[in-house]
């Protein structure tokens, strides 16, 4: 069998056609289905997963991947308060990994700190390699970084923009896809303040897109977004996924961390108190006993909501 | 070559600059219109002084006086009773009111027809031995201070020429007024380095303090910190782009006043601009400075005005700074304005070069340097 064959699982066909979009398991029946779909002028397929197809398979596969992030006991202390507590962690390569917390637990002080943001006031953290304290500015070379609150320069087009953020990185950026991957190709002439909050949120992923980041911080990516964008941006994550992107994100939303993430870390005080994947810690939590106080039905309200209201994107 | 992030980022905020109808506005059109205001109604040129006579004596002396001071240029005369003058002076519609008492001249003496030259007039008066002089009163107002410093000007050398003219006295010395120099200054070549320093001192300060207040509120100014650019970059294609609009500011005011008002452009026009380019980059600090320590644009605001309005009226923009109480003037002296009006005025009327301004330059270098300390330490990111 041809070795793009046998990685068929891991590869995966993505139609994107303006509103509507699917992320389709690999397979000939899907490949042809996903051709003869009734495709409008300009629409893209994007077949993401191409190092699986090119790779040779490894008769001996190396289980763990090297991790991409390495965190070892990293502190920070605003006055009083110690936002970061002597916090570890690692992320492997094309992980999606979340940091969970309430509000005050640390979980944005830590992320500004890897992203180079922040100085430390102790402890270390790499990225891909590079020592954020030493060269916070190689750091950012490499990664991309969506903020919980982004904002942009005032009477630039967001197709000027995203060339403008190239330039810092010294990328001729074409602004086309990156903006049609977050269905704002209609408004590339509008300037950032006349978005609504979330198309401001979907050009700011598409922002954080520009230099082509081997790994993507997303700070509470969806807070602020209706259904349909959280899914969309769900879809968008898994796609970076598949193309090999290590994906580091903060939310409060846990269905999406369940849904989304390899591996969640639990932060409190500035601890990180549970560190699994979410099946792990599920498994955990009913090892011991627990029970959910009524019974879980197959569906949710949001289940409810998005067949009533439809999976497209809405302009907001 | 777009794509080196200095350049780029510098285009990019040019760009932005020129799609910024607000800012345009203060920048370019705002200064015109105050230019063309003040050039228009020629507020320098001093009004004309409003004189009330009061005549109690009603003889041929005093018509004659009259007579003389009513074809002075400078002086708009106008006749009533003392009550009436009194009370127009009060009102502000008369500068001055002169009384000629009724002993004005000889009265009852030369009533029949005032002799035309001086030596003739001698006789009458000649008995009055000793001379007891008449007294003429002048009332004035007092907060029209330099109309009536000209008018009472004006009545002594009027009171001198009488007395010359009744004691028959040789004049010793007489004065010769001549314009010095062929250039004729007016006005508007007073005030177009005035404006010139304004728009520059108004662009610097405000420009700067309000759009990184706003970067700084809006988070602008964080996401581009979670990139790779160098902050000394971002800072550098502000100023850039800011010295930039400077110097067509200067262009634009400078064409104007020249063309359209006829102002005299004596100087090197390379070294005015670099006075603009220098006292731009003073006042941009400044700027800095002011949004480095304002949270808000609510904070830049006032703290960018309570910085440039007493300069706007002390640091000789629009009338000259001769006018301030002498401990005032002295403070003023010391100002970045002042430095920036003076060397550019120094160059375009009396055409200066920059080694002749050398210490309004000094004075702007040293003033750099105190703002960039200060922008230095109050500069903040978030």
């Amino acid at each position: 069998m041809l070795p793009w064959l046998r990685a068929a699982p891991q590869i995966r066909i993505a139609l994107l056609n303006g509103h509507s979009h699917r992320i389709v398991p690999f397979g000939l029946y899907h490949l042809a289905a996903a051709f003869s779909q009734r495709r409008r002028p300009g629409s893209v397929i994007i077949i993401s997963g191409l190092a699986a197809m090119t790779t040779p398979t490894n008769p001996n596969p190396n289980p763990e991947p090297p991790p991409v992030i390495v965190v070892s006991e990293l502190r920070k202390r605003y006055g009083d308060i110690q936002a970061v507590d002597g916090v570890s962690f690692t992320v492997a390569r094309g992980e999606v990994f979340a940091i969970l917390g309430p509000n005050g637990s640390g979980k944005t002080t830590t992320v500004e700190i890897i992203e180079g943001m922040r100085a430390a006031d102790g402890g270390t953290a790499t990225v891909a390699g590079i020592d954020v304290g030493k060269d916070p500015r190689a750091v950012k070379r490499v990664i991309g970084v969506q903020l919980q609150s982004s904002a942009f320069f005032e009477h630039l087009r967001l197709s000027e923009l995203l060339v403008m953020l190239g330039s810092i990185y010294g990328i001729r950026v074409d602004p086309a896809p990156l903006l049609a991957a977050v269905d704002l190709t209609d408004r590339r002439s509008a300037s950032f303040r006349t978005l609504s909050g979330g198309q401001k949120q979907r050009f700011a992923i598409a922002a954080s897109l520009v230099n082509d980041p081997a790994v993507i911080f997303l700070d509470e990516p969806t807070t602020g977004l209706d259904p349909q964008a959280r899914r969309r941006m769900c879809e968008l994550a898994l796609e970076w996924k598949a193309q090999g992107r290590t994906i580091v994100l903060t939310t409060h939303y846990m269905e999406e961390a369940e849904e989304l993430c390899d591996r969640v870390a639990v932060m409190d005080q500035g601890r990180i108190i549970a560190m699994d994947s979410p099946d792990a810690l599920i498994d955990d939590l009913l090892s011991r006993g627990f029970r959910r106080d009524h019974e879980v039905r197959p569906a949710t309200l949001e289940d409810v909501f998005l067949d009533l209201t439809g999976r497209s994107l809405r302009e907001d | 070559m777009l794509r080196k992030p200095e350049i780029y980022l510098t285009w990019s905020s040019v760009k932005m600059w020129s799609r910024d109808r607000s800012s345009l506005f203060w920048t370019f059109f705002l200064p015109l219109v105050i230019m063309v205001i003040f050039g228009l109604l020629n507020f320098g040129e001093l009004g004309r002084v409003d004189l009330g006579i009061v005549d109690q004596a009603q003889n041929a002396a005093s018509a004659r006086f009259i007579n003389g001071l009513e074809s002075i240029d400078a002086l708009d005369t106008a006749r009533g009773s003392l009550p009436a003058e009194r009370e127009a002076l009060a009102q502000g519609q008369r500068d001055l009111v002169i009384i000629l008492p009724p002993q004005f001249g000889p009265s009852g003496e030369t009533t029949a027809g005032a002799p035309a030259a001086p030596s003739e007039t001698v006789e009458p008066f000649a008995p009055v031995e000793p001379f007891d002089p008449v007294k003429i009163e002048a009332l004035y107002h007092a907060g029209r201070s330099s109309e009536t410093q000209v008018g009472l000007g004006i009545l002594r050398a009027a009171v001198a020429e009488l007395n010359y003219a009744i004691t028959g006295a040789d004049r010793v010395v007489s004065l010769d007024a001549r314009p010095v120099d062929a250039r004729n200054l007016g006005y508007i070549d007073f005030l177009m380095p005035g404006v010139i320093g304004m728009s520059i001192m108004q662009l610097g300060l405000f420009s700067v303090a309000f759009s990184f207040v706003t970067m700084k509120r809006e988070g602008v100014l964080r996401r581009l910190l979670a990139t790779p650019l160098n902050p000394a970059t971002l800072l550098i294609a502000q100023v850039i782009t800011r010295l930039l609009v400077v110097l067509i500011q200067t262009l634009i005011l400078a064409a104007v006043a020249v063309f359209l008002f006829g102002a005299e452009f004596a100087g090197n026009f390379f070294a005015v601009l670099l006075a603009a380019a220098l006292g731009g980059a003073v006042f941009l600090a400044l700027g800095f400075a002011v949004s480095g320590w304002a949270r808000s644009e609510q904070q830049a605001a006032p703290l960018a005005n309570i910085v440039s309005l007493p300069m706007m009226f002390l640091s000789g923009v629009f009338f000259s700074r001769d006018v301030l109480p002498d401990a005032l003037r002295v403070v003023t002296d010391y100002l970045p304005l002042t430095y920036l009006v003076e060397a550019i005025r120094g160059m375009t009327v009396q055409g200066d070069s920059i080694i002749a301004q050398w210490p309004n330059f000094l004075g702007l270098a040293v003033w750099l340097v105190v703002a960039f300390v200060i922008a230095n330490r109050t500069f903040r990111w978030e």
